[in-house]
């Protein structure tokens, strides 16, 4: 197809604000998926992506558009993971893009996310079409929903198209609206072909497969092309298109978009973002390139050891359709062996942890999540920690910084004392208020990574009665007064529970997870003394009093046989415990802790 | 290593309760006549079964509630000891629950043989009694006492339980007092185990009920104070008997011989539904289901549901293990002829770890628990098994 003829855009939409809905009217109004093979929710093929109404990874889908003026379109729908977790997979999707369809939910009004995503859409000058979706309900309110596009997102309300995508109003609206206000691709004028790989997945039989927006040029099978980041020279296989099931294409030409494979056996060859170009007259590289680096990491371990192979081999399969995660094997006193994982954002690692346990039937246990803080040496070096094991004794620390988000909160206006709350509690600033309509405001804030890792979503949604919502971006570093806080069971370390905090929130959370220990820490025949210490410093301490006696119950002839063997399962059980001097702790407690 | 001569030592089950207590595991129903009967007979046979192989010293008719039997049926079980010329066992107890206690009863099983009565007490706090679903008052235990002592016993033991649910301080005191003026020649008295399958056990896993461990210690500590006040010597975790004679001895002389030849890994014979055996290195288990127990034996088999018998080790271990409940320990050469095991070579670690904590105390003659290291004998114990 001529550049001319091809429309490139996204769906960007606060979660259920109708986006999956919307995909699968436009694939069946083109007639791309007949009606008898439409199973609801058509892009999203993970049941987990289902059920919480977020896309992970959806292929793009081209569709074929005979428009009003009589002339054939191929319109690609290029599908972005909904959340913040993934904004670099995010950018690159949209960066494949000329435009994006902007939904929003007309009885629900803008919201955190929506603000989030007409940023990223912004940064890369697509060309927006607002679409007001849900008109048809009760309690939908249009002028309201213009108003708040003009005045939170800056975006003109006069061009917003009016839909229901249930219903099936206003589609063909916006099929026109894609063809006539999105501009068509144009070729960059380089020396040969470029691409922009902007996701991947595994196949059994292809290997890796890369889904590609051809900038410049053209790809075939029987190339040899180079992906410039990677460094990587390979020979295309196939090229080809998703309707949404995958069809192999003769070439893909500039402005097309579509899949490459080239027997790539790791989704580690590929990097997000990576362009790829003929290898025998390489043009530039496209703008907008970034190594993608985890910003959470947790400790994941089988709860029984015996599982630990089990656990690589799914980690392992799970990283070839996800290669933003990451994972290397370490091991704790607490735990046994597992591995340190890194992960994009705590969705990231919610799905991770949810799909071990659903897809492969694991049984696992979490580490406090940790974000990467940036540690300045006293020599001037820079170390980059993500394991509060690995960080260096705080006489070799000039400072310690920590990663920063800038979140977009939106309140019902009766809430608004307890959210300043929340977020001072979470060592926020507000930077912002802005009065979304005569019920919300919008709070603008920058606050700590780590603050918002636990329960901070949860916290909003229980303080807004539901109505609240959230998103945010990454903000930078900023130096902060972190220090390392550690759980000693009778002057041992206790690995699992050693965690980096803010010094004002350190006292705090060591006496919280004394006060736990000390629940869960079986008595023994000695006193077990458990302290929190900041450095050298306890500032915490509960005691586990010494057990005076076992069970002075009788036993007679009939009773050997059985406390025997009730013995023997005693004791077996000890050997499985970890032993912290002469402590011996059973690894259930340290996992009723972290559950907690 | 075993006793090459009939076995000395047999147990009866009779697995009859009027009514079952809160906190017991063991197999009991309740009792209709017409299966007792049948019991009874069934008994009769296992008897005949085990004839050849038991020149009984001590008899224990433990339960259930063996008094539960009535006088016809106790006849008839004493008719079939005395057939068998068993009568004569220097020490032959049953168990009886306070409430069924008649004089008449009483003194046919004494004229019968019997010389020894365990009384299961419990407590002397009615409202721990109600709470332990006992069937008896406080009352039936001191007329049962008298009835029994009119009845010519002048062997009586009272088994009373402590850190029941409820239970106070001042309350367990105020029990060791009492039964302290009863003046048995034995006591047993031990923690309230939750054992599954008992109604106890179900509260403490819904949380009605807690487990108060220094309260339960402190009852410990108030038990050794007042058993040692009342003129009793323990030997064992849970059991203290008088000695009358004057010269000291190993094992107080009114010690429970029965009792003692269990922890000591000697052969005993179990009859009855879900008895236990131990003939020679063998454990057997009798099914538990009164009809079954009863319609193997009518068909002329015996009516044992599992046998389990340990390699050289592990049965020297496990009798290490239970040896070591008793305030005398093991003395090395009787542990040696039991099992052929050293004690001293082949759980040296062991040895020495329990003297290292003031646990355990070796001589020349014998390795014995601390008063301390009898607090944790089932950790000491389990220290010593090998598998």
């Amino acid at each position: 197809m001529d550049a001319a003829h091809i429309r490139n855009f996204s769906i960007i939409a606060h979660i259920d604000h109708g986006k999956t809905t919307l995909s699968d009217r436009l694939l069946h109004r083109t007639g791309t998926v007949a009606t008898r093979d439409m199973e609801e929710q058509l892009l999203d093929s993970m049941d987990l992506e289902q059920e919480r109404g977020i896309t992970i990874k959806a292929h793009p889908v081209t569709m074929l558009y005979q428009a009003k003026n009589g002339e054939t379109y191929e319109l690609n729908l290029i599908d972005t993971p909904g959340h913040v977790d993934f904004s670099y997979e995010v950018s690159r999707s949209l960066a494949a893009c000329e435009g994006a369809l902007l939904i929003i939910d007309a009885a629900q009004g803008v919201e955190a996310q929506t603000v989030a995503n007409v940023h990223l859409a912004t940064k890369q000058n697509l060309t927006i079409i607002p679409v007001i979706n849900k008109i048809d309900l009760p309690h939908a309110d249009v002028a309201a929903t213009k108003a708040q596009m003009e005045d939170i997102l800056a975006i003109p309300s006069e061009n917003a198209i009016l839909a229901s995508a249930k219903e099936g109003i206003g589609i063909d609206d916006i099929l026109e609206a894609i063809v006539a206000r999105i501009p068509p691709p144009k070729a960059t004028g380089a020396v040969s072909v470029q691409a922009l790989g902007f996701d991947s997945y595994f196949d059994m039989y292809k290997g890796v497969v890369t889904h590609v927006r051809v900038f410049n040029g053209e790809l075939h099978a029987g190339m040899q092309v180079q992906l410039l980041h990677s460094g990587k020279t390979v020979e295309i296989k196939e090229v080809g298109s998703f309707n949404p099931k995958p069809y192999v294409r003769e070439k893909l030409e500039t402005g097309e978009t579509g899949y490459m494979t080239a027997n790539i056996k790791s989704p580690k060859d590929v990097k997000m973002g990576d362009t790829i170009t003929d290898a025998r007259n390489p043009a530039p590289v496209l703008p907008g390139f970034k190594e993608i680096h985890p910003m959470v990491f947790s400790g994941l371990y089988p709860i029984n050891t015996a599982d630990y192979e089990h656990l690589k081999a799914n980690l392992g399969k799970l990283q070839l359709n996800d290669s933003a995660f990451v994972y290397q094997a370490e091991s704790s006193v607490a735990l046994g062996f597992g591995f340190r994982c890194g992960f994009l954002g705590l969705l990231h690692l919610e799905i991770v942890q949810e799909r071990l346990r659903r897809e492969y039937d694991m049984d696992i246990i979490a580490t406090y999540p940790s974000v990467v803080y940036r540690v300045v040496m006293t020599d001037g070096t820079v170390k980059e920690i993500d394991n509060p094991a690995f960080l260096p004794e705080p006489t070799y620390i000039e400072r310690v910084e920590e990663p920063m988000v800038f979140a977009f909160v939106i309140s019902p206006n009766e809430y608004i004392g307890d959210m300043m709350a929340l977020l001072a509690e979470k060592r926020g600033e507000v930077d912002h208020t802005e009065t979304l309509d005569p019920r919300r405001v919008m709070l603008t804030s920058t606050l700590p990574l780590s603050e918002i890792l636990i329960d901070f979503h949860d916290r909003i949604k229980s303080i807004t009665r539901g109505f609240g919502s959230m998103d945010y971006e990454h903000a930078g570093y900023l130096t902060s007064d972190m220090v390392k806080l550690d759980m000693l069971v009778n002057g041992e370390s206790v690995d699992a529970f050693s965690c980096i905090v803010h010094r004002s929130k350190a006292e705090g959370r060591g006496r919280t997870l004394a006060a736990k220990l000390k629940e869960v820490i079986p008595r023994q025949q000695y006193q077990v003394s458990i302290q929190a210490a900041i450095g050298g410093k306890v500032v915490a301490r509960e005691t586990v009093s010494a057990l005076r006696k076992d069970v002075t119950a009788k036993c007679y002839g009939g009773d050997i046989s059985r406390k025997r063997k009730l013995l023997e399962k005693q004791k077996e059980g000890k050997k499985r415990m970890k032993s912290f001097g002469s402590v011996n702790i059973p690894q259930e407690a340290f996992i009723e802790v972290l559950k907690a | 290593m075993f006793e090459e001569l009939a076995v000395e030592h047999l147990y009866v089950h009779v697995p009859f309760c009027a009514k079952k207590c809160a906190y017991c595991a063991f197999y009991s129903e309740a009792a209709s006549g017409q299966l007792v009967n049948r019991y009874v007979e069934a008994l009769v046979r296992e008897m005949q079964w085990v004839a050849s192989d038991l020149k009984p010293k001590t008899i224990f008719f433990g339960g259930g509630t063996p008094s539960l039997l009535n006088l016809g049926q106790w006849e008839r079980v004493l008719q079939t000891i005395h057939r068998l010329g068993w009568h004569g066992a220097a020490e032959w107890t049953v168990e009886c629950n306070p409430a069924t206690v008649s004089l008449h009863k009483a003194k046919l099983l004494r004229d019968g043989g019997v010389n020894r009565v365990s009384m299961g007490a419990q407590s002397f706090d009615p409202a721990l009694l109600d709470r332990l679903g006992r069937v008896h008052s406080r009352e039936m235990i001191f007329k049962s006492f008298d009835i029994l002592r009119a009845a010519g016993f002048d062997n009586l033991n009272v088994d009373l339980m402590f850190a029941i649910p409820g239970q106070t301080l001042a309350s367990w005191r105020q029990t060791l007092a009492e039964a302290k003026a009863l003046g048995s020649e034995h006591l047993s008295c031990y923690e309230v185990i939750y054992e599954e399958d008992t109604p106890l056990f179900e509260q403490l896993q819904t949380g009605a009920v807690q487990v108060d461990e220094d309260l339960a210690c402190a009852m410990y500590d108030e038990l050794l104070l007042a058993a040692a006040d009342a003129g009793f010597q323990q030997y064992e975790v849970a059991n203290f008997a008088r000695h009358t004679a004057s010269a000291a001895a190993e094992v107080p002389d009114r010690a429970c011989r029965h009792n003692v030849n269990y922890w000591r890994g000697g052969s005993f014979h179990g009859l009855g539904p879900s008895a236990a055996g131990y003939v020679r290195g063998v454990r057997t288990r009798n099914w538990s289901n009164t009809t079954m127990y009863c319609e193997q034996l009518e068909r002329g088999r015996r009516a044992i549901e599992s046998t389990e018998e340990l390699p050289p080790l592990a049965r020297a271990g496990e009798i290490a293990a239970f040896g070591l409940r008793m305030t005398s320990g093991w003395p090395l050469e009787q542990f040696q002829r039991r099992t052929g095991f050293d004690l001293r070579q082949e759980w040296r670690p062991e040895i020495d770890r329990m003297m290292e904590l003031g646990y355990g105390e070796l001589n020349q003659q014998r390795f014995r628990l601390t008063s301390k290291g009898l607090r944790f004998a089932d950790w000491a114990g389990a220290e010593f098994l090998r598998s």
